[in-house]
């Protein structure tokens, strides 16, 4: 982003100007009478900066052999299972009682619900977060504002089993009403049909507990990008007359739009791996479904299925398990590809008019 | 080494008087061993030496786990050099995959290990593993129906019930088994989301004998499809029966808290849980079912055989050991901790801590002398 | 000229405040319709809090939108529904984090006495009623998420702040290893907890061998989690940070690394003490890579590289999972566990802050 070439050595007595030169010599002749330091300098310099050069390339370098291992730890793992026959192993043909006849009939209703509950997280708890972080940053009186970033940083510490924990108590019971509600006047749309549930273990309690979840990370770094707009930008739009609001669309989110971007891709990454507080709150099953408020028909998630089941799995029932997570971590690939690629689309448009030049 | 009656009673009084005066319980300090406070001549005793040293990696099945942890604290309470670490998160399947990659000195498993598994475990142990029981315990029907304290139910109907073949708690089956009528209203069946020993044993017992009704396959994971609310784990299976209304689910025995257990009908009496009623169930039903391994003590349950004073829905969890160890002390170890376990007294000490039932003295001797063989 | 004398003695004042709806009108209409909305849904007998409260929203902002178009014109009808959205997110966001916190504090207060702070879990053996008598005690799980979470920061973090100041300050746009990096960051942000627990225990057994369970390789896994966060936030912060800083320093003879440290990350500090605090929080938190790389125990251990470790939130995972007999004090020791793990990422943000503001530049 940010090119930036070497340092231009010291200019010894070359300079354009010829007023300047005379109020200038005095130092760029001392500078040349030091002969020998701007030399030994430039070296110390390069030395010093090629170290920590080197320290960021290393630390950067090592991102990529984590991941490299955890790819190759997945597909080692997981290919047995991927290339076994599902029809003739004894422990695949009916695995989790259903016949499945290949790995890719196996993995896609899951690979289903992990992308579904990801969506209802992120559909409800996304906008809930850059709303909230915007009365943060611009909103609140400065007290309220910095007493709440703080409970919301407190929450993103709690652990996704006191979520779990949190969903079945309290969550399930206050939705059940709800569900009834939904199904009863707006049942004739498919996300509501179907038994409701009695016990209120739906994919509407774990979409939204999920949303919960995802909301401190969304906030707090949402929040800390908005406090960074600088505040010319904002007053002037201000001055020029703007309401608060179409001061907020000039001035910040256009600074804070990758920002957002990353935020809410971080949201959905955890959503997406999101285990424990799935496996609590959801009563699953192995089958495509878009229903929201029923017992038996809430679609499985890929990691909420390997908790569930990798305790009790025998040795190729893991490796099945194992290839499942390497599916959500193709899909996770593909969505922030895609995520990413329309960023930088609208990033390369958005450069033709008028930025602040902040971005290189 | 049995102490005789009048020391006995001495001694515990002594014990009594001490525990009385408030100090902090040192259980080792009057008795060398300490075997069963009331011998009996039939009882099976093991010797735990109090100088063994050690650390023993074990885990698996979580039905076992509180009666592990009390046995440890027992076992501890005499041989205090010993670590014993169960880990009662793996599962079962996780205890089995990891003893036979030798991460485990013995696993806790609710099914023995099948053929394929036992002939992985001969590359380990030059014999193989061998399965002995060390719990028992029941998969309870447990209900919450508004203004029902008593339930009785047959077997065909809990089939019925748990195949979404009876949806409604009025339902005439229902009306005949328990004597009075209960009022009308949803049946929500409540079910395990993960895999499970206690699932394994409730569908075997259903495949076993209701197979008219019950078509499904007996295993791990849950096979009914449609209405049912899956939990994860007996204590969310627990959970949700208790906050829902007209549930019905079921769970080990050991873990249904304050929730009512529903009688089953055998030969048209109700027999409710009771620890006697299952170890009686063990004792009649169960038939061998060795992997061919020397030692082996697996079994199956014949439920043919079940009467009017067994409790039909038994649960029985194993300890797998090696028959041959790395390291003879650590052999020593693992068979004192398990001959711990399989006596008389560490039964009773698993009746009284988690809630299982006994197993039968011979059993317990048939573990004594299989143990006897681990080197 | 003749001056117009007539001053228009009828002509109407404006005043300051017209066309503009009164100071009062927001809140006093959200209560209005909050008024309305709950006594329909009585008369209908339909109420439930769920309901009310988003048809309080829903009919709220239709009318302070139809009002304020029609008064103050439709710029300012926007900015009002926006403000009314944005008040909605506060509460739609506060009450269940409000909620969660209750709970937690609630049903954990009744364990959490000094001893259950300073004490490892024990259990006494009486042998004449064969009954075990278990005290909770939380210690070993303290030391363990302290050591698990301390050593997987330690190691993440600089990893983490370093590689964002690679791909933001050193590495050109059109160099290739950026873009694969920075797509590599987005893929590792949504790898499943559970399968960086599978990962970090194979590896180790892979080197140690079959009883791999240790507390260092539960932070491997740990580290798999926390670097995406780290390097994303750390990312967007040094990238907000301004050029004229930047070449301010560069141009007055700075070294580039000393630029870097000095000038960029100072100021950036705050936002990347932020996110290193969102990372550790969010593996703080974790259960299942733990209890798969580390296995579980009750023991108390402090050595991470051999033997089986606990943590705070394993160890309220088994207390509610796998009850003891007394299944109400089990849950209520998990309900504990859960409630020390906030007090010990409450003090850990707080040292965090202080830390940051010793180093933030002072102007702000």
């Amino acid at each position: 982003m940010l090119a930036r070439s070497p340092l231009p050595p010291p200019a010894g007595g070359q300079t354009k100007d010829a007023h300047t030169c005379e109020i200038k010599s005095g130092i760029v002749t001392d500078v040349a009478q030091t002969g020998d330091a701007p030399d030994r300098l430039v070296g110390k310099r390069r030395a010093g900066d090629r170290f920590f050069l080197g320290l960021s390339t290393t630390a950067a370098a090592s991102i990529m052999v984590i991941l490299a291992g955890v790819a190759i730890f997945l597909i080692l793992k997981g290919l047995p299972a991927i290339t076994a026959n599902w029809d003739t192993n004894n422990d695949l043909a009916g695995y989790q009682n259903k016949h499945w006849g290949s790995f890719g009939n196996y993995v896609l209703p899951m690979l289903w619900g992990s992308i579904w509950s990801a969506l209802i997280a992120l559909v409800l708890g996304a906008p809930v977060a850059i709303g909230i972080a915007l009365f943060i940053s611009h909103y609140a009186p400065r007290r309220l504002a910095s007493a709440l970033a703080y409970v919301v940083d407190l929450l993103a510490a709690v652990p996704s089993i006191v979520f779990g924990l949190w969903g079945i108590i309290v969550m399930r019971p206050f939705l059940l009403p709800l569900a009834d509600f939904l199904n009863q006047y707006l049942g004739w749309i498919p996300l509501f049909q179907g038994p409701v549930s009695s016990t209120g273990s739906t994919m509407l309690a774990g979409g939204v507990v999920l949303a919960v979840m995802i909301l401190p990370i969304v906030t707090a770094l949402t929040r800390e990008i908005f406090l960074q707009t600088p505040r010319l930008n904002e007053e002037a739009a201000l001055a020029l007359g703007a309401t608060r609001w179409e001061m907020i669309k000039l001035a910040v989110f256009p600074y804070a739009r990758s920002g957002m971007v990353s935020a809410i891709l971080l949201g959905l990454g955890r959503a997406l791996g999101e285990t424990m507080a799935i496996a609590l709150i959801i009563s699953p099953s192995l089958l495509f479904s878009v229903k929201l408020l029923t017992d038996g028909f809430n679609s499985q998630t890929i990691a909420a299925n390997i908790a569930l089941n990798f305790p009790i799995a025998t040795d190729i029932q893991r490796s099945a398990l194992i290839g499942t997570g390497l599916m959500l971590f193709v899909v996770s690939l593909a969505v922030n590809m895609i995520a990413r690629g329309i960023l930088g689309r609208s990033e390369r448009k958005g450069r033709t008019s008028s930025k602040m030049g902040k971005r290189a | 080494m049995k102490l005789n009656r009048i020391t006995t009673i001495g001694a515990a009084g002594a014990l009594a008087a001490i525990a009385l005066a408030g100090c902090s319980a040192t259980p080792s300090s009057t008795s060398t061993e300490s075997s069963s406070a009331m011998p009996t001549s039939s009882a099976v005793t093991s010797k735990v030496d109090a100088s063994l040293t050690g650390t023993i990696t074990s885990g698996g099945s979580s039905a076992q786990a509180n009666a592990q942890a009390a046995w440890t604290a027992a076992y501890n309470a005499q041989a205090k050099g010993v670590t014993v670490n169960y880990d009662k998160s793996q599962g079962s399947g996780g205890g089995v995959t990891n003893f036979l990659s030798g991460a485990y000195d013995f696993a806790g498993s609710d099914s023995p290990l099948n053929a394929d598994q036992t002939t992985q475990s001969k590359a380990l142990c030059t014999e193989g593993g061998i399965n002995i029981p060390v719990y028992l315990d029941g998969v309870s029907i447990v209900f919450n129906v508004p203004g029902v304290t008593d339930l009785k139910l047959s077997g065909e109907t809990i089939a019925k019930i748990f195949s979404l073949k009876i949806t409604d708690w009025s339902d005439p089956a229902i009306t005949k088994d328990n004597g009075t009528a209960l009022p009308a209203g949803k049946i929500t069946t409540v079910a395990r989301s993960d895999g499970s020993g206690t699932t394994a044993n409730f569908t075997n017992y259903l495949a076993g004998t209701q197979s008219s009704v019950w078509t499904y396959p007996a295993g791990k994971d849950w096979p009914v499809e449609g209405d049912v609310s899956k939990q994860k784990g007996g204590s969310g299976v627990v959970q949700a029966v208790e906050a829902g209304t007209g549930t019905i689910g079921y769970a080990d025995h050991s873990a249904i808290g304050k929730l009512a257990s529903a009688s089953i009908l055998q030969d048209g009496k109700p027999v409710a849980f009771s620890p006697e009623g299952v170890s009686k169930t063990f004792d009649v039903a169960a038939v061998d079912a060795s992997n061919g391994v020397k030692g082996d003590l697996s079994k199956k349950f014949d439920y043919s055989k079940l009467t009017a004073e067994t409790y039909p829905i038994p649960l029985v969890s194993y300890a797998i050991a090696c028959t041959t160890f790395k390291t003879p002390a650590q052999a020593k170890l693992v068979t004192s901790y398990i001959g711990f376990i399989d006596s008389t007294v560490g039964q009773q000490i698993a009746v009284k801590n988690a809630g299982a039932a006994p197993l039968p003295d011979s059993v317990l001797k048939a573990a004594q002398e299989s143990l006897a063989t681990i080197k | 000229m003749t001056a117009v004398t007539s001053a228009p003695a009828t002509a109407p004042s404006i005043s300051l405040t017209s066309g503009q709806l009164p100071r009062w009108i927001e809140p006093a209409l959200a209560i209005g319709t909050a008024v309305v909305v709950a006594a329909v849904l009585l008369v209908i007998q339909l109420f439930n809090p769920a309901v009310w409260l988003i048809l309080t929203a829903v009919f709220y902002l239709i009318a302070i939108s139809v009002g304020s178009g029609i008064v103050e014109g439709r710029r300012k009808a926007v900015d009002r529904v926006v403000r009314g959205l944005v008040v909605c997110a506060f509460v739609l966001a506060v009450a269940p984090l409000i909620s969660t916190l209750w709970t937690v504090v609630a049903q954990g207060l009744k364990v959490l006495t000094w001893d259950f702070v300073t004490k490892p879990g024990g259990s006494v053996f009486d042998p004449n009623t064969l009954a075990v008598t278990n005290t909770p005690g939380a210690l070993q799980a303290v030391v363990g998420t302290l050591i698990i979470t301390g050593i997987a920061a330690l190691i993440s973090v600089p990893i983490g702040i370093l590689a964002a100041v690679y791909l933001t300050e050193y590495a050109l746009p059109s160099n290739p290893l950026r873009r694969v990096i920075t797509f590599l960051v987005d893929v590792m942000t949504g790898i499943p907890s559970i399968v960086a627990g599978l990962f970090a225990f194979s590896l180790f057994a892979l080197i140690v061998g079959p009883k791999a369970f240790s507390g260092f390789s539960a932070s491997i896994a740990l580290c798999v989690l926390m670097i995406p966060i780290v390097i994303r936030s750390t990312e967007e912060m040094i990238r907000l940070v301004p050029n004229e800083l930047r070449e301010a320093s560069l141009a007055l003879g700075v070294p580039r690394a000393t630029t870097i440290i000095k000038v960029v990350l100072r100021t950036a500090a705050s936002g990347i003490v932020t996110g290193v605090v969102l990372a550790v929080a969010r593996v703080v938190g974790e259960t299942a890579p733990i209890f798969i790389a580390a296995s579980f125990t009750d023991n108390f251990n402090a050595d991470p590289f051999s033997g089986p470790m606990q943590t705070l939130p394993v160890m309220a995972y088994t207390a509610y999972s796998f009850p003891g007999k007394d299944i109400e004090a089990s849950q209520a020791q998990a309900w504990g566990a859960a409630l020390l793990l906030v007090i010990v990422v409450v003090i850990f943000n707080l040292i965090a802050r202080i830390v940051a503001k010793a180093f933030a530049p002072k102007s702000r």
